[in-house]
């Protein structure tokens, strides 16, 4: 126990090395792809996968290689879930923590503010969004973080709200500590783990909302490549080419994955309570 | 206020409200705790001990609670009415206090290290090697073995009377003038009880430290204190030294106390070998009857004791006596 070295587990491990195997094919993609993403050929629309032809995920509608689209969407689904995830999980667990501490007037407000938020499914919201910032890959960040911000709301406040009644809350006062020390060295601390798991599960849902409005046409626009907007030009061609959506498809299912695995894996190893045992 | 007094509590109330009515779980209590004295302050569960130490605090969590009236005072100001930021400046520093449960006091994922040089951080900045350095001393000091390699430990790593020994390292880290226990040894098996309260016992005698010891364990009292208040429903019923109040208790409260100790060497109050208890129950605090609130426990109850609060009767003792008890006071 001498040195408290995290050890990886099995899960978390699988999950760093998907998330990594990803980040490797963003940075590459900053310098080199296959084919150029936006550049349409006439002669090859439509072409299966191919090692001799070097599309190895065959191409679109418009004779661009899959491959390539791919690699060049991962950047911005990634940042963009990513940022979305961050900023509203930083703005919504700031909120939900003082919420749940200080209690009163300022709880009972936030909270309902993130009930009206929480009354819309997160799709119809985001939508909404959209329309009232207009289309732009910014606008898809905030749109994600203002989903967000409640569901962290909630799940910081209610974690405060079942620890801050704890005996060691009146001790750490009882030896001098301000509410503001109380809150981020005693409080925080001991929810981060339901914050992990949230952060997780919302990088993944960040990723799928993301390909959803590009998939709607508000998110990521045409020609630039994103995950949303590829299943979203292959839905006219899947019956004939499936590959145009199966491996766009795929890479945001193992990314999903990936941070699902991730964020199990971190519960079991941040918690000191569940770590050396079994 | 002679020289020697440290702290003195004069008519402290404090009150719930809930929806049953406002509880008056401290109900005019007055006491001076000398410099270097070890006060016993003993009494049934919800006789207002805790309420009263925590009131002194100003740890009470309002609402519901209030302290709605009295005073407390220390180094000559008194503590109700100072700001907030001063009191909390002396929480920790000059008053410090230990709590009942060691399994709960401790936030279980910071590391004891980081915990028990909270006190001191928080009062005196320091830096991370120093802190390490002291805390890895402060466990020395309480005998934990390896203290270097422990002190990168979790709480959860730590058994019971281990983690009772490191809050009274925390609570007396500053030296404080005042240490409040607050039933330290309740939820601790006795062998542990014992190491326990010769570690706050030693501790506070070499620091000059007064303590006040919340119980509800008469023979840690006698064991540890000078002096002791009885409390009953929100009031103090007897004060005395120790010595006087288990010779020759006064109140009939006390008498049931402390026949209600299993004994070896005699038959209890009963006359047999049964244990003695004191019969009913503990009143409601929300609706206070007139008079004594212990007049319908009492065996000596007369007409005078529902009707009216028995005014403080003085008696000689080595240290300040009285009792709150028709049976010695006159009535008018």
């Amino acid at each position: 126990m001498a040195g408290k070295k995290l050890k990886l587990n099995a899960i978390a491990t699988t999950g760093i090395i998907i998330i990594a195997f990803y980040l490797v094919g963003i940075i590459v993609s900053f310098f080199w792809v296959p084919f150029d993403p936006v550049d349409m050929d006439t002669d090859h629309i439509l072409e299966g996968p191919s090692f001799a032809t070097g599309h190895i995920m065959g191409t679109d509608e418009f004779g661009r290689d899959v491959f390539s689209r791919i690699m060049a969407g991962s950047s911005i689904s990634l940042v963009i879930s990513l940022a979305g995830t961050a900023l509203g999980g930083i703005l919504g667990t700031l909120l939900g923590i003082w919420a749940g501490y200080l209690g009163g007037a300022w709880d009972h407000w936030m909270m309902r503010f993130a009930d009206i938020l929480f009354s819309f499914p997160s799709l119809l919201l985001s939508i909404f969004i959209m329309a009232i910032l207009g289309e732009h890959t910014l606008n898809v960040v905030i749109a994600i973080a203002i989903v967000y911000i409640p569901q962290f709301a909630r799940i910081s406040r209610g974690a405060i709200l079942q620890i801050k009644q704890e005996e060691f809350v009146r001790a750490a006062r009882s030896n001098g500590a301000t509410s503001h020390y109380i809150l981020y060295k005693h409080l925080l601390p001991n929810i981060v783990v339901p914050l992990i798991v949230q952060v997780s599960l919302s990088l993944s849902v960040a990723i799928l909302l993301e390909s959803s409005l590009s998939f709607l046409g508000l998110g990521v626009q045409p020609p630039a490549p994103s995950w949303g907007n590829m299943l979203s030009g292959a839905r006219k061609v899947m019956a004939i080419a499936p590959w145009t959506a199966v491996y766009p498809g795929l890479a945001i299912v193992f990314l999903v994955l990936g941070f699902n695995l991730l964020g199990d894996g971190l519960r079991d190893i941040l918690d000191p309570r569940l770590r050396n045992v079994g | 206020m002679s020289d020697d007094t440290i702290l003195r509590v004069e008519g402290l109330m404090t009150q719930f409200k809930t929806d049953y009515g406002i509880v008056k779980a401290v109900d005019g209590v007055s006491f001076d705790l000398r410099r270097g004295e070890t006060l016993g302050i003993v009494g049934e569960s919800g006789s207002g001990k805790s309420v009263t130490n925590l009131s002194i605090m100003r740890l009470i969590q309002s609402p519901p609670g209030k302290t709605v009236g009295g005073k407390v005072i220390y180094d000559g100001r008194d503590l109700l009415s100072l700001p907030e930021e001063e009191v909390r400046l002396m929480r920790g520093k000059n008053i410090s206090m230990i709590f009942q449960d060691p399994l709960t006091s401790l936030n279980p994922v910071l590391t004891i290290s980081l915990q028990i040089t909270e006190a001191l951080q928080l009062h005196h900045h320091m830096g991370k090697r120093e802190a390490k350095a002291k805390a890895v001393e402060m466990l020395k000091l309480i005998g934990i073995p390896d203290a270097e390699r422990r002190a990168n430990d979790y709480p959860h790593e730590f058994s019971g009377g281990m983690r009772q020994r490191v809050m009274v390292a925390i609570a007396l880290s500053c030296n404080p003038d005042i240490l409040i226990a607050d039933e330290p040894t309740t939820a601790l098996d006795v062998t542990i009880q014992a190491q326990i309260l010769d570690l706050i016992k030693n501790l506070s005698s070499e620091r000059h430290t007064s303590v006040i010891m919340i119980t509800h364990d008469l023979g840690v009292v006698a064991g540890m204190c000078e002096s002791i208040c009885v409390m009953y429903a929100g009031k103090i019923v007897e004060r005395a030294s120790v010595d006087d109040l288990f010779y020759d208790p006064k109140h009939p409260y006390t008498r049931g106390l402390l026949d209600s100790i299993p004994r070896l060497d005699k038959a209890g109050a009963y006359g047999d070998e049964r244990l003695y208890s004191i019969p009913g129950i503990p009143p409601s605090l929300v609706n206070l009857p007139e008079g004594c609130p212990f007049a319908p426990r009492c065996s000596k109850a007369k007409d005078i004791c529902t009707k009216a609060y028995p005014p403080e009767t003085k008696f000689d003792g080595e240290r300040p006596r009285s009792v709150s008890c028709w049976l010695y006071a006159e009535e008018k």
